[in-house]
């Protein structure tokens, strides 16, 4: 899309105008767009018990097309308008709001498409399940928060903030300080987060793809972390981009790394575990500092989440 | 380990499964339960007061690496005497604040100087 002289003043519009500085375009990336623009169909259904005792158990579910790059907290008014809205007598408050699904308490501060990648497909794919569990069903609570699997305080404000200390996290990885972060401009940093909230590609990815190419200079260590089934404790591991040889690493040879058992160098037999990227399971011969500068989550890591076959 | 690989005159192993070869690769099921395995191996951990956050005497201390980084504030909070709702924030090399459910072990392996693990305290919020 050309730039056009109107561009700026509705994009910032739009975006709450926290900013009235133009933004660097992002610059032409097909792989980054189609991530940005992958999303998951949800049902919301309030918990049985909760609608019962309000005397609401006849609320329909709320739908909603999420981006897979989002948070369930950017989505939690929308959520709880929809079922103020029906039920009667009943207010809630954004405050208390969690969501389970099957059971399991949903992390507030983790993408949602990662979320649906361990907790849906990880463990469809564990049980032997192939069929689609599209609408994704999520239940919703406004009562007994569980302060001890989730952590409390899941504003927006909260969200924002851990969403930048991982984008920190990452550029210390990446740099061994945070100061790629540290010396953007206030608004600057704000537009990475404001981009991802008003869904604005190029508000967000003007701004990442400085932090993503890292000024060319060659990253020491990948943000990258692995998920294992069964809730397993996540690894994270410092892995270099180059090999000893100075080539770049495939995804295959971290992998190995971390997990020798599951990911051969050489696959002598059948692969027996896979690993997972925004729902799809990339080739384990991709270069793993390519995945991590177009694959990424907006948060700046790559989250693998680990498939057994 | 002195036993464990002679033959034994008494009691047949019953059910005990044969040990994998060297060279096999563990299954999955194996992989998880080592990932899931308690260990109780320790790291080191020092931390440093910022601002006006008071100063601890002993400033240096083992913490088990498969603990979550809220055992660390938690821990943090005890040592400092400090109420749940006292302000407290924690950094990790004056540069970022890890989740509570990080685990400390991954912190210490990417972030540690020198063998220790360099958790900052402050009252009020540093680093944006």
């Amino acid at each position: 899309m050309p730039p056009q002289p109107g561009q700026g003043k509705t994009q910032a519009a739009a975006a709450s105008s926290t900013t009235t500085s133009t933004s660097t375009p992002a610059p032409h990336n097909p792989i980054a767009k189609v991530i940005w623009d992958g999303s998951i169909p949800i049902q919301f259904t309030w918990d049985k018990d909760e609608a019962a005792a309000v005397g609401s158990n006849a609320v329909e579910s709320f739908f909603y097309e999420a981006s897979r790059c989002s948070y369930f907290s950017l989505l939690t008014s929308h959520v709880r308008k929809h079922f103020v809205d029906m039920a009667l007598h009943f207010i809630g408050d954004d405050a208390e709001v969690w969501y389970d699904y099957e059971g399991t308490p949903l992390k507030w501060h983790y993408p949602i498409g990662l979320l649906y990648d361990i907790h849906g497909l990880q463990t469809s794919a564990g049980k032997g399940m192939n069929g689609s569990l599209l609408p994704w069903k999520v239940t919703v609570h406004f009562q007994n928060f569980p302060g001890d699997k989730l952590i409390k305080s899941q504003a927006v404000d909260s969200c924002q903030d851990y969403f930048m200390s991982m984008i920190k996290e990452a550029d210390y990885l990446r740099n061994g300080s945070t100061k790629k972060v540290m010396n953007m401009s206030k608004s600057d940093q704000t537009q990475l987060w404001d981009g991802l909230w008003s869904n604005d590609y190029d508000r967000f990815w003007g701004m990442n793809h400085k932090l993503m190419m890292n000024d060319g200079a060659m990253a020491r260590n990948l943000p990258i972390r692995i998920y294992l089934p069964e809730n397993c404790p996540i690894i994270q591991d410092p892995v270099s981009p180059v090999d000893e040889n100075d080539q770049p690493k495939t995804l295959r040879q971290v992998l190995h790394t971390s997990l020798p058992d599951l990911f051969p160098l050489v696959e002598t037999g059948p692969p027996v575990a896979a690993a997972m990227i925004h729902g799809i399971i990339p080739s384990l011969d991709t270069s793993a500092i390519w995945a991590s500068q177009n694959m990424s989550y907006p948060d700046n890591f790559l989250h693998l989440v680990i498939i057994f076959k | 380990m002195s036993s464990s690989g002679t033959p034994s005159s008494e009691s047949p192993p019953p059910t005990v499964t044969q040990p994998e070869p060297t060279e096999a690769p563990a299954s999955p099921a194996t992989v998880i339960a080592n990932h899931k395995k308690k260990d109780l191996s320790k790291v080191i951990v020092r931390f440093r007061a910022i601002g006006n956050a008071p100063i601890l005497k002993q400033n240096i201390f083992k913490i088990t690496a498969t603990n979550k980084f809220m055992a660390v504030i938690q821990f943090l909070r005890k040592e400092l005497n400090y109420q749940q709702s006292d302000p407290l924030f924690l950094y990790v090399n004056s540069a970022f604040s890890p989740a509570p459910d990080e685990i400390v072990n991954n912190l210490y392996k990417c972030f540690n100087t020198d063998g220790k693990l360099i958790v900052n305290y402050c009252t009020s919020p540093a680093w944006g």
